[in-house]
């Protein structure tokens, strides 16, 4: 029995990545954009996302992982600054409305200052702390993938604004970014530090989240051997399934991608919804590249894996729905575990197989799965094309 | 009864200007290429001044000399990687007429590569049979393998991009399976040498020191037939008109499914030779250390850069197996040679735009024509 | 007074093609103001440039007197423009009320809130009378209903400057009448209507002034009551019309075309059912029908783009059934498709190959597989000037940057060149201008003329009345009646197109 938990154990790390990097996938693709540059994105948020962990084990801290800690401190204090705005605001305290850190009224220049200032402190504050009580482990993985995730939504936007904007064959664009990502990589690192590999030294692995973790049988499942990004990913999962059928974004993207021209007719600015849909997906793949990293070895070497591609094949699989992708990251992740982690099962390995016969069965079965359903497929019907408001 | 006098001065004068038009012409057909060459190579070339001007310019150049750098030595290496290159960029070129992504070269080549080695090494064959054999039998590995996703893609509608990299991900853990158990070479970890007979031959007498063999000549010959299939046969008109317009080609009474397998399936069989010319060399093996090939990638930027056309794969093969050269050359410097890399995938991408910006030109030269032309007319008091 | 809506000198160009050239339009409120041209006279443009889909050249609008900036459409909207458009612009996936509340979603925390938009809706609709499902799926409803959620789509963003594009290419006789009921519905509250269309009748039925284009220039304006049908067609087309069709009496052969008891699969009412017919030699048999009643299912059935569930079909006696497309054109069959640039060309090869598209594999075409370009380019030369075929590079022209009515010349001259007993013609005048209509149509009798048999699918009712020897009519998959088109009216067709008759069919 433990060795079966093992195993589920096992596949979440696979399956965590595959389905962050398909859900933005999702997003472009239901805006009517392909992005086969998920690898390529993965690789270049992966690179500096690592690259920033490795900095901020290291003690002392070098200036640029100072910078890193002052960028992030002042995202998180400005992201919670307006949340608290918006909640007060929100149960009536009308004094915090949104409205007066609008920069443009000059009245509200006083009230401005003073946020500002708060800002500031609590920042000083935050990389103060770092300094003094270091950083927790896993807020180090934290910050990691937030900024392989930043990183990553900048990298894409090369390929929106080529496929998007300048009308470029998609593919072709998605392609460029797949062969600068490694070399890129590769390049910097050589030059910086004389190697490719960037190690770490943390296993961000939690043993057993606390109380949880003891619960039988769903302790055992979701809350032992798991990484926090586990958690991130079926978060994502939930907020992802509810932007995309129920919010106003949501049914704009999906207009997009089913006919650009009736959203255009009704005045939404199809290059902007795109292009947008393309960055988060960047910002997803960023941080699937991160997690990979993490949640699979000890160093950054300039590869994925193929993850970015199989993360493709998990939305083609599932059908271009949070569901499907689930169902098929699941799948995925347990085929792919099956692989490193045969030798644990006495059956399997006295069938004497070698490794590779195992690493061969999710491939081989997606491709019998996908024979059987592309009949029924749901592809969003713009997907592909670039769109040309002259053409009618 | 008129007498013709033959003046050579105008029969050269003519030949001059069919000449001069066809140099024209091919200019603008290959703008685009040209332009995008030209931006990544300054855009690599801004890089290096980044990171150590003093040696940018030097380095530039050594890239740009390319395969001459090492003199018969580098020039013959070259060749014998652009062959595989040029077969990859032919194959991808190819699918891509006929409207279908081959993303899955790689794994057509590594089977390719395999069944080739497999021949070589466990067969015994008389002199040249041997690698004939043996190549053919790497070009069928191939074409099977690029079959596959096309019988998917015609009858049930499978995306071959997806099925192609699945395909890759099959060869790439089938081949250390197959290494394994048949040419192993145990003590290193890799495959086995193939036997003399298998080589193809070699062209150390006019590249001494190189691995060039006669793969370079096959690749162009395999070009010229490609260009001539495409273009000037039954089988490539019904291609290009399913690339064009798949409802059309089916109006058409075209029959689509099968122009799909078959255009898979020739893509396959080039991807194949490539790999079959790239390891029929005695001492060239294949580790067995999970890997997809690279060369299936380097097929799609030649493909591009060559505009889909099988001659320009040619062209775009050589130079990409130049510059790389020229990048390994480079490394005399403090360089990293995955500048190139680099400068291949800005050239690539300025490829994927150029297009859009020869659009946006030619709106703009036309929007000035006519309102040149609108002024006119006021003048004229129309 | 001033003019509800005024456009002055607006010209919008579009490469070299000015689309509309120096054009002013002016509109009263609560005036039904048609615009007539033929296709490409410039009538969609203009109307998109105030709906704020193109931005002119030169020019400015006004509205109310005040002079206006429509960027895009939501510009349009605040200024109570709506626009009924002639290609519906629906999401298929999408219910009824997605659609009509995309771009102007009640949000509360960026999540979509319905309950407003629903009450509005169902006010509209019980005013209207513009009754739809709201929760339905677009791809499941009729046309008719998907052109009221079109209407709807105006009405909830408070628009009384409504704009109809070609409103009624889609509705029965009927259907049409309950439209401009509407119409002047509107027009009575005060809100203006401006209708596209090249229909004269319809012009004379529901509009107050017409404004013609001709070219991307204005022809002139007029009162519509005190303007004759003839003088309105002068104008638009700029030379006399004549709108009878030549066609004598000939004597009809032997039946070459048989279908038995077809039954082909589809969506609903898309599908057909036991259809039976026979079309005879030296006939033309016209199908009639709204689109959308089995018409595209019947025809892909029977030229092979589509599969067959159960039936027979033959022709010159052979059962060609369930052969392959080829086998069928070398037959004897010859197909005008309804989607020209979809199936009828292929948009990017030159025009010599498009006119050997279906047997570039003939012996005469080609050796040992190599073709034979000489003799392609000649054949094509032949066709170019036995059809009028106009195009900047002749033979080696891209079809793509051909205009709409010179690839229709060339399907028509290349199917009616080939081989062939049968010709099944799909639209084949839809989007033309009337020069080349009269010439296709005179090209289908002398088709009929000698000796052949042709199956004509139109959606204009003229085109079917004037061209068939004889008419079906087919309504939710089924053929409901065979008529003489000598002795029925529009009204009867009408009538059975919108299956409020049903006869005998001999077929």
């Amino acid at each position: 029995m433990d060795i079966l938990y093992l195993l589920i154990q096992n596949a979440y790390p696979t399956m965590t990545v595959l389905l962050i990097v398909a859900l933005g996938g999702l997003l472009t693709e239901r805006s009517g954009v392909t992005n086969i540059a998920l690898e390529g994105i993965m690789i270049f948020g992966a690179f500096l996302g690592v690259w920033a962990i490795h900095g901020l084990e290291i003690y002392p801290f070098t200036v640029m992982t100072i910078i890193v800690m002052i960028l992030v401190s002042l995202v998180w204090v400005i992201s919670i600054a307006l949340l608290i705005h918006f909640g007060l605001s929100k149960l009536g305290l009308k004094e915090f409305s949104l409205k007066r850190l609008n920069f443009k009224n000059p009245e509200n220049k006083g009230y401005i200052a003073i946020n500002i200032i708060f800002v500031i402190i609590f920042t000083g504050l935050i990389v103060l702390s770092f300094f003094v009580f270091g950083i927790p482990k896993q807020l180090i993985l934290i910050i990691g993938i937030m900024i392989g995730g930043m990183v990553g939504a900048l990298y894409a936007m090369i390929h929106a604004y080529a496929s998007i904007h300048m009308k470029a064959d998609q593919v072709i664009s998605a392609t460029a970014l797949n062969l600068f990502a490694p070399a890129f990589a590769i390049f910097t690192a050589r030059f910086i530090q004389r190697g490719q590999q960037i190690p770490f030294s943390s296993s961000f692995m939690i043993q057993k989240v606390p109380l949880l973790g003891d619960i039988p049988v769903i302790g055992d499942l979701f809350f032992s051997r798991v990484f926090i990004s586990f958690y991130i990913a079926l978060a994502l999962l939930v907020i992802l399934w509810i932007i995309v059928y129920k919010s106003k974004f949501g049914l704009r993207l999906r207009a997009c991608g089913e006919n650009p021209h009736a959203a255009d007719s009704l005045g939404i600015n199809i290059y902007k919804l795109r292009f947008k849909a393309v960055v988060l997906s960047g910002l997803f793949a960023g941080m699937g590249g991160v997690i990979f990293v993490i949640s699979t070895s000890t160093e950054f070497n300039v590869t994925v894996a193929g993850f970015g591609f199989l993360a493709i094949a998990v939305l083609i699989f599932g059908n271009w729905r949070p569901r499907g992708i689930l169902m098929a990251a699941i799948f995925f992740g347990f085929t792919k575990t099956l692989a490193s982690s045969y030798t644990a099962l006495p059956v399997l390995y006295d069938l004497g197989f070698q490794r590779e016969y195992y690493e061969l069965i999710p491939y081989i079965a997606t491709l019998i799965i996908l024979a059987f359903f592309s009949k029924n497929s749901q592809a969003p019907k713009a997907l592909g094309q670039i769109y040309d408001q002259g053409k009618r | 009864m008129h007498e013709k006098k033959i003046n050579m001065k105008d029969v050269i004068k003519n030949v001059g200007k069919v000449i001069y038009r066809g140099l024209k012409r091919a200019f603008i057909v290959m703008k685009p290429s040209l332009v995008a060459i030209g931006l990544g190579l300054l855009i690599g070339l801004i890089i290096m001044i980044i990171f150590d001007a003093g040696d940018a310019f030097p380095a530039l150049g050594t890239l740009l000399i390319g395969g001459f750098n090492g003199g018969l030595r580098g020039i013959g290496n070259t060749l014998y990687q652009a062959a595989p290159i040029i077969l990859t960029g032919l194959a991808v070129a190819f699918a891509f007429r006929t409207g279908l992504f081959n993303i899955g070269a790689s794994g057509q080549m590594m089977m390719g590569a395999y069944v080739a080695i497999h021949i070589g090494v466990r067969y015994s064959l008389p002199g040249t049979l041997h690698w004939i054999v043996a190549f053919l039998a790497g070009m069928l590995a191939g074409a099977i393998w690029g079959l596959i996703p096309g019988l998917l893609k015609a009858l049930s509608n499978v995306n071959e991009v997806v099925s192609s990299i699945m395909m890759n991900y099959i060869a790439g853990n089938l081949l250390i399976i197959l290494i394994m158990r048949y040419v192993f070479n145990s003590s290193y970890s890799r495959s086995l040498n193939i036997l003399r007979t298998a080589e193809l031959p070699l062209l150390t007498s006019v590249f001494p020191g190189s691995t060039a063999n006669i793969g370079i000549f096959i690749a162009i010959i395999v070009v010229v037939i490609a260009h001539i299939i495409l273009h000037k046969t039954t089988l490539g008109f019904g291609l290009r008109a399913s690339g064009f317009s798949m409802p059309g080609s089916k109006y058409a009474g075209m029959n689509t499914k099968a122009n799909i397998i078959t255009a898979m399936t020739l893509s396959g069989s080039f991807a194949g030779m490539a790999g079959a010319i790239a390891f029929l060399v005695v001492g060239k093996n294949i580790g067995t250390a999970f890997e997809i090939f690279p060369q299936g990638f380097d097929g799609i930027s030649v493909a591009l850069l060559g505009l889909g056309e099988p001659i320009g794969a040619l062209f775009a093969g050589l130079f990409l197996a130049n510059i790389r050269m020229g990048a390994f050359y480079m490394q005399r410097y403090s360089f990293v040679p995955q500048i190139i890399d680099m400068i291949i995938a800005v050239i690539v991408y300025v490829t994927a735009i150029s297009s859009a910006l020869q659009i946006v030109f030619k709106r703009y030269r036309e929007q000035i024509k006519s309102w040149s032309k609108r002024i006119f007319k006021k003048k004229e008091g129309q | 007074m001033a003019y509800k809506v005024e456009m002055r000198h607006i010209t919008k160009i579009f490469g070299t093609l000015y689309a509309n050239d120096d054009v002013t339009l002016q509109v009263k409120q609560g005036e039904i103001h048609a615009l007539l041209g033929e296709n490409g006279a410039g009538k969609s443009t203009l109307m998109s440039v105030l709906f704020g889909l193109y931005h002119p050249e030169q020019g400015d609008i006004l509205i109310d007197g005040q002079p206006v900036v429509i960027k895009n459409p939501n510009d349009a909207n605040r200024l109570g423009i709506g626009m009924v458009h002639q290609h519906f612009k629906l999401v298929d996936t999408f219910t009824v009320l997605d659609n009509i509340i995309l771009g102007v979603e009640d949000t509360k925390n960026g999540i979509i809130q319905y309950d407003q938009a629903i009450k509005k809706l169902e006010h509209l609709i019980q005013t209207y009378k513009l009754h739809v499902d709201l929760k339905a799926y677009i791809k499941d409803i009729t046309v008719g209903q998907q052109q009221r959620v079109e209407i709807l789509k105006m009405l909830y963003r408070d628009a009384d400057i409504l704009i109809f594009d070609e409103p009624t290419a889609v509705l029965t006789p009927q259907e049409i009448h309950e439209l401009m009921n509407i119409m002047r519905g509107f027009a009575k509250e005060g809100k203006t209507i401006l209708l596209i269309t090249h229909k004269l009748n319809e012009i004379k039925a529901v509009a107050d002034i017409c404004t013609v284009l001709r070219r991307g220039k204005k022809i002139g304006t007029v009162s519509v009551k005190d303007t004759s049908i003839e003088t309105l067609a002068e104008m638009m087309v700029g030379r006399e019309v004549s709108f009878s069709v030549d066609k004598p009496e000939i004597n009809q052969g032997e039946t070459i075309f048989k279908v038995e008891h077809l039954n082909v699969s589809g969506q609903g009412r898309h599908s057909v059912k036991d259809v039976s017919f026979e079309v005879h030699r030296g006939e033309i048999l016209g199908i009639a029908g709204i689109d959308g009643n089995g018409q595209t299912e019947l025809i892909h059935a029977l030229t092979g783009l589509k599969p067959i569930l159960s039936g027979q079909v033959s022709l010159m006696g052979s059962d060609i059934t369930h052969l392959p497309i080829r086998k069928k054109y070398e037959i004897g069959m010859s197909h005008i498709p309804e989607d020209r640039q979809k199936h009828g060309v292929v948009m990017d090869f030159d025009l010599q190959s498009n006119l050997i598209l279906q047997n570039y594999y003939q012996p005469q075409f080609q050796k040992h597989s190599f073709l034979k370009f000489d003799i392609i380019q000649d054949h094509a030369n032949e066709l170019i000037n036995r059809f009028d075929i106009r195009s900047e590079r002749g033979a080696k022209t891209i079809v793509r940057q051909m205009s709409g009515g010179n690839q229709q010349k060339a399907i028509l001259g290349r199917e009616i060149s080939r081989n062939h007993e049968l010709l099944i013609a799909v639209q084949p005048t839809r989007g033309l201008d009337v020069g080349a209509i009269e010439y296709i149509h005179s090209q289908l009798i002398a088709e009929r003329n000698q000796q052949k048999a042709i199956l004509l699918i139109s959606l204009e009712l003229e085109e079917i009345m004037n061209l068939s020897d004889r008419i079906l009519v087919m309504y939710e998959g089924e053929i409901v009646g065979e008529l003489d088109p000598k002795k029925t009216t529009v009204n009867e067709l009408g009538l059975y197109m919108s299956g409020a008759k049903r006869g005998d069919v001999h077929a």
